[in-house]
């Protein structure tokens, strides 16, 4: 792994040194203060090709960030360079680098498909090619069925998918993802990780943040993880690994039949718990091993034809988890 | 839902030739700018022209219209007919310069404050600034699709207005005005000074929405130094729109009571230097625009 932070700034670069920085995302000593709040504190960080995993819980400053390095914020202290430009120069930046933020919010009016082909409009390419490229992004994510609806009909799962197309639309090298697993159902999930997979084979960046843990594990090629705007581990993961999974998960469904889904995980020995909301709709189940129970899950909802309405992992776990991760490191910042 | 699929021609740039690349360094791509122009007004002309802002804009547009068709009707108007054309066009005069500080002015206030305040508020301004745009070509694209929406609405509702104004003479009196009068030259003035107008002023409002968190504010005092412009002595005349708006007047309009009379500007000086004026001030809202972050929760 060739991820390298400390909290120094860099020195000066040697040649093969910079040609490195040109293939990488560099910060060097980078602080945000939201007035005397801080975003993130000292930032040193270089992220080589591959994905790469922002994990820390909420406010840990992932978002901050991922908006510092595509330029929607400026650091307080410290440079950023991606793919050795600055981030300030959009107008070099933003022509190979794709961002699918966290922002739920669409111009008023557009179709899915405007949503992308005026994007790209804006890019500064003629019609044939954005059209062209506006079908190619909304069928790697699944959306051209629904490209001629208004996006605010969408579901919130069509609308990050939507957001995943626009990023992706340009075919950036760098594609930056905050949270883009948010509000997808097992079986787009599973789809879009794919995707990613296949994005970084073809040599993309991809730094993509979440508060789940288990699922950047299962991606990543590296992982920083960040706490209270600190950098407090990154590089090796399989101390990471192995506490997400003796850690029992905790899920939160709502579907139309709880109660066929919760007999059918109980036949496995991996599933800890699975216990039916009062509304008779919710359901929350515990498991030790995420990555089965996921794929379990998908076939029991193909098999069984089960209309799901959301699968969220509860917070309370996880920040167990990461509290263990963090230790001492987390604290007393 | 079925498994995403990879279009055969979906290839990464890294491993071709990108079509999209960028010009070498160095050189101005100006295609490229004047197609991102047009990709960031095709946006914007539609937000101007098809929204709920633009109903407020086309009644304040329509409004006199509406009212000076029923005046029409009325035995004034006959009484106007009698005075001949002169006193149609001193009325035409003291109406349109009731309708520039109204209906112009809150127009404009209305399509330019929420250029940018707009998308703010909605939180979509990042749609924008996470394309490889110049914050410069975002400015001007938005400014001249609410230009151009507000120009054509208020050159044609002011030609309207004219036109209306010389109804009580019958369409022979009103055809003898425009073509063998002053008449068809006062109503390009008039429609011209409206486009003037509603630039000059968007150029203001575009600004404070870009500046303020509540422009509105901004507005109504920009309003209340407008409206009293007859009042003030010469030289703050100077620092107003509607000074330099009204040295176009084909007919003064009738002065208000106690108002202060200044030496009027040449149209030779006035606009080239409402145009720079407005250069001016859209150069600053670019400098602006390109100091923005995105920071949805400050506002």
């Amino acid at each position: 792994m060739t991820m390298t932070t400390s909290n120094q700034p860099t020195t000066e670069l040697s040649t093969p040194d910079r040609i490195a920085a040109h293939q990488s995302i560099v910060f060097d000593n980078v602080s945000k203060f939201y007035g005397e709040v801080l975003g993130v504190n000292r930032v040193t960080l270089t992220l080589p090709p591959g994905i790469t995993g922002l994990v820390g819980p909420n406010g840990s400053g992932k978002t901050t960030l991922m908006n510092l390095m595509t330029g929607l914020l400026r650091p307080t202290d410290g440079t950023i360079r991606v793919l050795g430009e600055s981030p300030s120069a959009g107008q070099h930046l933003f022509r190979h680098l794709g961002y699918c933020t966290q922002f739920d919010a669409f111009p008023a009016g557009m179709t899915g498909y405007q949503f992308i082909y005026s994007f790209l409009r804006v890019h500064g390419l003629a019609h044939t090619e954005a059209d062209s490229l506006t079908w190619q992004a909304l069928e790697r994510v699944n959306l051209k069925d629904a490209a001629k609806r208004r996006v605010e009909g969408y579901s919130k799962g069509m609308r990050q998918r939507a957001r995943l197309a626009q990023a992706i639309s340009h075919q950036p090298k760098v594609l930056v993802l905050d949270e883009p697993l948010n509000g997808l159902d097992p079986m787009a999930r599973a789809e879009v990780i794919a995707l990613f997979q296949q994005l970084a084979a073809e040599g993309c960046h991809i730094i993509i943040s979440s508060h789940i843990l288990h699922e950047v594990d299962m991606i990543s090629d590296q992982v920083v993880l960040l706490s209270s705007g600190y950098v407090v581990a990154d590089g090796d993961v399989s101390g990471m690994r192995t506490e997400i999974h003796e850690h029992p998960i905790q899920v939160l469904m709502r579907c139309d039949k709880p109660s066929l889904v919760a007999s059918r995980l109980f036949e496995h020995d991996f599933v800890v718990e699975a216990s039916l909301h009062d509304d008779r709709r919710g359901l929350m189940i515990r498991t030790r091993e995420a990555d089965r129970f996921y794929g379990l899950l998908n076939s029991i909802i193909v098999d069984n034809d089960i209309d799901v309405e959301t699968v969220t992992v509860a917070d309370g776990d996880v920040n167990a988890v990461y509290k263990y991760l963090i230790g001492n490191e987390g604290e007393g910042r | 839902m079925s498994g995403l699929s990879v279009p055969e021609t979906a290839q990464h740039p890294s491993l071709g030739q990108d079509p999209r690349a960028e010009p070498q360094t160095g050189s101005t791509d100006w295609g490229m700018m004047g197609r991102q122009l047009w990709g960031v007004l095709r946006i914007e002309l539609r937000y101007s022209l098809f929204s709920r802002r633009f109903l407020a804009v086309a009644f304040l547009a329509l409004a006199p219209v509406g009212l000076l068709i029923l005046w029409a009707l009325t035995p004034v108007a006959k009484e106007i007919a009698g005075g001949g054309s002169t006193q149609a066009m001193s009325m035409a005069a003291w109406i349109y310069a009731g309708y520039l500080s109204t209906s112009v002015f809150l127009s404009a206030l209305i399509l330019f404050m929420s250029l940018f305040r707009g998308d703010i508020l909605q939180r979509s301004l990042h749609y924008y600034f996470l394309s490889p745009v110049r914050r410069q070509i975002l400015v001007l694209g938005k400014f001249l699709a609410a230009w151009i929406a507000g120009a054509v609405t208020f050159a044609t509702s002011t030609a309207l207005i004219y036109l209306l104004c010389f109804l009580p003479l019958g369409l022979s009196g009103l055809s003898r005005h425009l073509f063998q009068g002053p008449g068809l030259g006062h109503l390009m003035i008039y429609a011209g000074i409206s486009v003037l107008a509603i630039g000059g002023y968007g150029c203001i409002f575009l600004l404070a929405g870009l500046f303020l968190r509540n422009p509105v504010v901004a507005g109504v005092l920009i309003f209340g130094w407008e409206s009293i412009n007859f009042f003030l002595p010469a030289l703050l005349k100077k620092l107003s729109v509607i000074f330099y708006l009204q040295s176009f007047y084909p007919v003064p309009p009738p002065q208000e009571l106690f108002a202060i009379v200044a030496e009027p500007i040449s149209p030779w000086l006035t606009v080239p230097g409402l145009l720079l004026f407005m250069v001016a001030l859209l150069a600053l809202a670019s400098w602006r625009a390109q100091r923005m972050e995105i920071n949805y929760g400050e506002d």
